[in-house]
């Protein structure tokens, strides 16, 4: 199984498609987190000069699309079963490893650490983004926000000192409050991609049915039972974020932590076996 | 000594297909095997069982006497270079080895001896992607080698490589199998699947013939072809006094084309005729039938379309007939009654 592993880990470094997918979390991370920043009127209040401190969830806010991140865990555990079929890879795979469950069970495992991986860059990436943002914060009453509010520079330098420390430490809260969560939930993501991809075999099939599943099934079910949304993959997610029961975040129920973990690696399992026994037992032709 | 043996080796795709019936045979090391088939005859299908790809419907097809899926690390036991084989064409040449041998636990210097076999260590750090038809087919024999198999098989090898490309193949396939290893004093097992029966002549030794999934023949390619027929053609100023001393002889004689040819008879049996009526000889070929024909006879197919006598549409092919031959015995049909219907 050692072989096995080692040989899916160069299987992923080995092509570019993983290195896109790891870029796009954090061009996405930044751009969309920058964005939802300083989206005027957003949901949780305006501008970074105009956010007081400590008044409105404004990290928390701004972190939660970190959460993105679970649906590129998705899609690149997608991408490592279903790639085998797309380029027919799988003929010399099966070949040196012909029991298909051990392949299976090997893309799980490497599967699952390439996702934490995934989640470790988003949470870096999302810790540049909030030091951004505490400077942006701190500095935004000499830059445009004191003037309009009639304070002199005098006024905003005395005032930074006290701000650098209070905003490092909002947004430090904030971070960690989803950090494991996050980490944690693009890496179980990634097997449930993996699992998909084992049940559906076909890589645009699979990539879309997730997607779709996430963004839209899965939140029309959630707005109209909470009760089954909440043990559907995405809920169990976002269960394992603290921040997610602690702050303005209107998630509906949700399961405790370890339970929306177990929900999902469920999940994931669940449609490996089922992949396992049926489409991937096919004839490879 | 490594065996392969199919007994009642049955694939059914659908309700409808039947890709291999009850299909029997035994691959025999030191020599090259030749699984011969026209399109649809289930070569592919068989070969890709053997492996394991394809689960079969009934029978089975062992490979030292285990199924390939229960062969302990099967990269050590059995080669493949297969033509629906898969690349990630982002891959380099050497990380695709190099794949297989983790999978294997095999070292890393291995992969560099089998791309120096197939030439293509300066091309090992190049992506997949932009090799050509015959560097892909060398790769995937490169992989098939990894393990130091005792059995080597290739579907349609030769596809894809250049004239010394086919002649370098033959030259190492024909030494692979009969190389000598620890487990083997006999050789190697390699089967090759071709549908170019010029090119299998000159590399196989045995040869198992498929037709409609079942088999057709089996044996020695030199048996198979002794058993087949022979004819002498002489072209004479005599021609007339010739069949008469052929009557007499009781061999059977024909004009045709100018010649005199005599089917079933050898040049030893019209060499002393000749001499012995003073019959002045400006000429003698025999000729044996050659695999494609014996191959014809064997799945009783026709003779590749562009030789066919019916007509094409509102076309007549080129060749029409034994009337523009050049060799009575070779593909095109000798009995005139075919070229009309």
């Amino acid at each position: 199984m050692i072989r096995l592993l080692r040989a899916e880990v160069r299987k992923l470094w080995t092509i570019w498609s993983t290195y896109v997918v790891f870029g796009i979390v954090v061009v996405i991370d930044l751009a969309f987190g920058f964005a939802l920043a300083f989206a005027p009127g957003g949901r949780h209040g305006g501008t970074a000069g105009i956010v007081p401190h400590g008044s409105q969830p404004w990290f928390t806010n701004v972190f939660s699309v970190l959460d993105n991140s679970r649906l590129l865990g998705l899609v690149l555990g997608a991408l490592i079963i279903t790639g085998e079929y797309r380029h027919k890879t799988v003929t010399p795979t099966l070949l040196a490893e012909p029991r298909r469950g051990r392949v299976v069970t090997a893309k799980l495992g490497v599967g699952f650490g390439a996702g934490l991986l995934l989640g470790v860059l988003t949470m870096v990436a999302g810790l540049v983004l909030g030091l951004i943002l505490v400077l942006v914060r701190v500095h935004s009453c000499v830059w445009f926000g004191g003037v309009s509010q009639g304070m002199s520079h005098a006024m905003c330098s005395a005032r930074q000192g006290i701000y650098y420390s209070a905003n490092f430490h909002e947004m430090w809260h904030d971070w960690s409050q989803i950090a494991p969560g996050v980490i944690l939930g693009t890496g179980l993501f990634a097997i449930y991609g993996i699992g998909l991809g084992a049940l559906l075999k076909n890589q645009i099939v699979a990539i879309v049915v997730g997607l779709i599943f996430t963004l839209v099934v899965e939140t029309i079910v959630t707005a109209i039972w909470p009760v089954i949304g909440e043990y559907l993959p995405g809920q169990a997610a976002t269960a394992l974020e603290d921040a997610a029961r602690t702050t303005f975040r209107d998630n509906g129920p949700l399961l405790p932590w370890w339970g929306g973990a177990l929900m999902l690696l469920g999940y994931a399992l669940a449609l490996s076996l089922v992949g396992t026994l049926t489409t991937l037992r096919s004839d490879i032709t | 000594m490594p065996t392969i043996e199919a007994r009642g080796l049955t694939k059914r795709f659908g309700k409808h297909v039947l890709a291999v019936d009850n299909l029997d045979f035994d691959a025999i090391p030191g020599g090259v095997t030749g699984f011969l088939g026209p399109n649809g005859a289930g070569k592919t299908t068989t070969l890709r069982m053997l492996l394991g790809l394809v689960t079969p419907s009934s029978g089975s097809v062992l490979v030292d006497g285990h199924r390939y899926r229960d062969l302990s690390n099967p990269t050590t036991r059995v080669g493949a270079v297969l033509e629906a084989s898969g690349f990630h064409p982002a891959r380099t040449a050497r990380n695709h080895l190099r794949l297989t041998a983790l999978m294997a636990g095999i070292p890393f210097n291995r992969v560099e001896e089998c791309l120096d076999l197939v030439g293509l260590s300066e091309a090992g750090n190049r992506k997949v992607g932009g090799f050509s038809m015959g560097m892909r087919q060398r790769l995937e024999l490169a992989r098939a080698l990894l393990g130091k198999p005792d059995i080597l098989v290739l579907d349609e090898p030769a596809n894809g490589l250049d004239p010394q490309g086919i002649a370098w193949l033959r030259d190492f396939l024909r030494f692979y199998a009969s190389e000598k290893t620890t487990a083997s004093e006999k050789g190697r097992i390699v089967i090759v699947s071709s549908h170019l029966l010029s090119e299998a002549q000159l590399i196989v030794d045995d040869v198992i013939v498929l037709t409609a999934g079942r088999l057709a023949a089996q044996g020695r390619l030199a048996d198979l072809l002794a058993g087949t027929s022979r004819s002498v053609r002489v072209r004479t100023p005599d021609a007339a006094r010739l069949l008469q001393a052929l009557r007499a002889a009781n061999l059977p004689a024909a004009e045709r084309d100018g010649y005199v040819v005599s089917e079933g008879a050898t040049p030893e049996q019209l060499g002393p005729l000749m001499v012995e009526n003073r019959i002045e000889v400006h000429e003698m070929a025999s000729s044996t039938e050659s695999l494609e024909s014996l191959f014809f006879s064997l799945t009783g197919g026709e003779p590749s379309p562009g030789q066919a006598a019916a007509p094409v549409g509102d076309y007549r092919p080129f060749v029409e007939g034994p009337t523009f031959s050049p060799d009575p015995s070779s593909v095109a049909p000798s009995d005139p009654d075919r070229a009309q219907s």
